[in-house]
């Protein structure tokens, strides 16, 4: 502190007291904004707890009330407007799974190849122009998949198959592998960025090949990330909804086969909410079966969270 | 790295072995002709027992002592043989005492000396030809050996074998060859897996494109569907989406850019901020299905807005509302420290730092994020599906009511929602009836929808990239 002039070191400041009362007036707006922004701030939790709410007090009456939540999730019958009307998800749960997993068994190789030959191996500019390119995959929306599933895919394996539909797990699959690729290649190539540049030296310096450092350096460090990223992948694929719907043939059964039609749990909502009567039976169990598809999302997010930074919200890099 | 993985053992005996090098060898499974072919591996044979029959140094025909093979191999190898037998890189001779002709040692088997050429080396003639003082050439090797067997240095018993390796030490080795093929593959199979997403991308725009030009024309994007959505084009449905984004933005915009604002300059790094930040990824992740849900249970019922443009708008915010959200924070990031802490110094709080310095500094960032938002929910169809998505709304053809349709408590057309429309609940246009001009082919205007909705989806996306790149070409810091 030695650059305060000698004579004021000892001296205390005089505020006045107007001096005090005008700087809290001033600062009055400040608070407000500051109150206004905090708010705005936690409204993600708010959210969160809001669709959480909302989704279960339309299905709550059904869920707490008459329903067999055992038959719920081990019949395949699945017949809402039947009579009785049956309401059994397993074949709508292993549609689900089928389509996520065929799609992830092709999008989980190529996400995480292209996420490494974009962060290292390519060239500044071959990496922006890719960048581009795989964020422009991430733009189309889902109806559009849905529409070249649809009218595209669809003709095409019924030729290539011989099988007597196209819309089936094969193509639902592959639909949902290239709208789900993008998000595990930005997520891999985070995560292999995040891995410190004196890794690499390191490596580089024992005589270590690109490849080499790729596979026994980045891997074994950024492994966390890329299970991140896979995880953030197979939550894209689980709550995909349009274009499953149009792809995946929409047939209440459980898959033998890639060329199977299945129905997901979330075309199901998509495709019968619109004609149950509000407040109906049928109506509460979609909601009920937007609840499982809400936990399903959040314990895959929250996994993938955990997963990269930890219990204790520590990098993990 | 697990210590047994072969790679690195074979790295720990090679470095073991040249400490030893030149003299006995005990252990060395460095064995070259396995790791490349290209460095050439001569053989010559001696047979001690052929009693002086003489031979070419082949297998069937063995020479009868080492002084014999070492003069045959400086006649091969030596300075005037022709280019082919030049001994260059890691090539190697090696001279193996056998049982008699045609009788094949056991292969694999360490040589019991060892001994080196290089080049480049400097130590002088006399050297041992160990790896650490090898000799300088072809001639000065053979002369050391012959000196060392006249010598009676080297016992060659039956089955064992005398290596003469060369060793230039700027070319590269068998191991850095393997590993840049390893490298080229492993390069080649990741550009692949790249491609494999790129083709697909440019396969489905060219496609689209190509099947919907027909039907692109000016007046596919400003006329009004007709004729129970036969005939006419996409402006009902496209205005519709300008709507929702319009009114989806207004209500995601100031909160997710506060949100971010708190996230970045005001949330501490505690427990409390992991949790938002949990929510804000988690709020992401939910299915849109789910969103829609959301805006039926929440809007539509709970608000008693009914199905309608701003209940559906609404929900859209809801969703996108992380995307702007996470865009505004990376954009808050990159402003660095010193400007707030020099701004602070001046004596300004922390909300007119924030207003006078990091927003304007990050609000190129900002707009990226909000027009991303801008283009996802132009492209969303599930979250509008129950909250405000038309099959058909009776618009007027000119006036004002061409350019504002809808009325905010009525539900209205949205392209992504018509498309799915056109897609599986529209019947097409009789053939008479595209025959008397009254209709467009189904397929045409499927793909026409199909066209125009990801034209403007990625037309928005350009936007935001190109701003983006824009904004990293002219960063100030």
């Amino acid at each position: 502190m030695s650059s305060i002039p000698a004579s004021d070191a000892g001296k205390p400041r005089e505020v006045s007291a107007m001096h005090r009362l005008a700087a809290r007036l001033r600062s009055v707006p400040e608070l407000a904004i500051e109150v206004l922004i905090r708010l705005c701030g936690y409204s993600a939790i708010f959210f969160v707890f809001a669709i959480f709410f909302f989704v279960l007090r339309e299905g709550a009456p059904m869920l707490f009330g008459h329903m067999n939540l055992w038959s719920f999730f081990t019949s395949t019958d699945w017949n809402p407007v039947g009579e009785p009307p049956r309401y059994g998800i397993l074949a709508l749960l292993s549609g689900t799974i089928a389509v996520t997993a065929f799609s992830m068994l092709i999008a989980v190789p190529l996400g995480l190849g292209a996420a490494v030959y974009v962060s290292e191996f390519s060239s500044p500019k071959i990496k922006e122009i890719l960048k581009i390119t795989i964020e422009m995959l991430a733009a189309i929306p889902s109806i559009v998949w849905g529409f070249i599933a649809y009218m595209t895919l669809n003709p095409l394996i019924i030729q290539l198959t011989d099988a007597p539909i196209g819309l089936n797990v094969l193509n639902a699959g592959i639909i949902l592998a290239l709208m789900s690729v993008p998000v595990i290649v930005s997520v891999g190539e985070d995560a292999l960025k995040a891995v410190p540049d004196s890794y690499r030296e390191a490596a580089l310096a024992l005589g270590a090949s690109r490849w080499e450092i790729v596979y026994r350096v980045l891997f074994p460090a950024a492994k966390n990330g890329l299970l991140a990223a896979v995880l953030l992948g197979v939550g894209r694929a689980i709550g995909e909804t349009m274009a499953v719907l149009m792809a995946s043939g929409h047939a209440n059964q459980i898959p033998a086969t890639l060329l199977d039609p299945v129905q997901t749990l979330t075309a199901t909502i998509a495709a019968e909410l619109g004609e149950t009567n509000q407040g109906g039976d049928h109506y509460r169990v979609l909601f009920v079966i937007g609840i499982l598809l809400f936990a399903i999302a959040f314990v895959v997010n929250l996994t993938a969270d955990l997963v990269v930074k930890g219990i204790r919200g520590k990098q993990n890099v | 790295m697990s210590s047994n993985s072969p790679e690195t053992s074979r790295r720990a005996s090679n470095r073991r072995g040249i400490a030893r090098l030149g003299t006995r060898l005990d252990s060395d499974s460095l064995n070259a002709s396995k790791l490349d072919s290209r460095a050439a591996l001569y053989r010559y044979y001696l047979c001690p027992l052929s009693n002086g029959t003489p031979g070419d140094g082949t297998l069937e025909r063995p020479w009868p002592s080492l002084a014999d093979v070492l003069r045959d191999i400086g006649r091969r190898h030596g300075g005037d043989a022709p280019s082919v037998g030049k001994l260059a890189g890691y090539d190697r001779v090696e001279i193996c005492a056998i049982n008699g002709p045609g009788d094949e040692p056991p292969p694999g088997k360490k040589p019991r000396y060892a001994f080196y050429v290089d080049p480049l080396g400097t130590s002088d003639e006399e050297g041992g030809g160990t790896a650490l003082a090898p000799w300088p050439d072809l001639e000065a090797a053979l002369a050391g050996v012959a000196r060392l067997d006249a010598a009676g240095g080297l016992p060659l018993q039956i089955g064992e074998h005398l290596r003469l390796s060369v060793r230039e030490v700027f070319s590269a080795t068998p191991i850095d060859r393997r590993k840049r093929r390893h490298e080229t593959v492993a390069k080649s199979v990741f550009l692949l897996m790249t491609l494999l997403l790129v083709i697909p991308l440019i396969a489905i725009l060219a496609h689209l494109t190509v099947k919907a030009w027909p039907v692109l024309t000016a007046s596919f994007v400003f006329e009004n569907p007709k004729n129970n959505m036969t005939a006419g084009g996409v402006w009902a449905p496209l205005v519709g989406t300008f709507y929702l984004v319009f009114f989806s933005l207004l209500a995601a915009a100031p909160i997710g850019v506060l949100a971010g604002v708190y996230l970045n300059e005001y949330a501490r790094d505690n427990w409390f901020t992991r949790i938002v930040n949990l929510a804000v990824v988690n709020l992401a992740g939910v299915p849109s299905i789910v969103h829609a849900l959301f805006g039926v249970g929440a809007f539509v019922l709970f608000a008693g807005m009914g199905e309608s443009v701003l209940a559906a708008a609404f929900t859209l915010a809801v969703m996108t509302l992380p995307v702007i959200i996470t865009s505004t924070k990376e954009a808050l990031a990159s402003v660095p420290m010193a400007f707030r802490e020099a701004c602070w110094n001046m004596g300004a709080s922390r909300w007119q730092t924030i207003r006078t310095i990091v927003l304007p500094n990050s609000i190129s960032g900002i707009l990226t994020g909000v027009i991303l938002q801008v283009s996802r929910a132009a492209g969303e169809t599930a979250p509008i599906l129950f909250t405000g998505a038309a099959f058909f709304v009776n618009v007027p053809n000119k006036g004002l009511g061409y350019f504002f349709p809808y009325a905010l408590d009525k539900s209205c057309m949205a392209l992504s929602y018509h498309l799915h429309v056109m897609l599986t609940q529209v019947k097409g246009a009789s053939p008479e009836q595209i025959a008397a001009g009254e209709g467009i082919p189904l397929e045409h205007l499927q793909y026409g929808t199909a066209v125009v909705l990801i034209g403007l989806v990625l037309a928005v996306n350009s936007v935001s990239i190109g701003l983006r790149v824009y904004l990293r070409s002219h960063k100030k810091w």
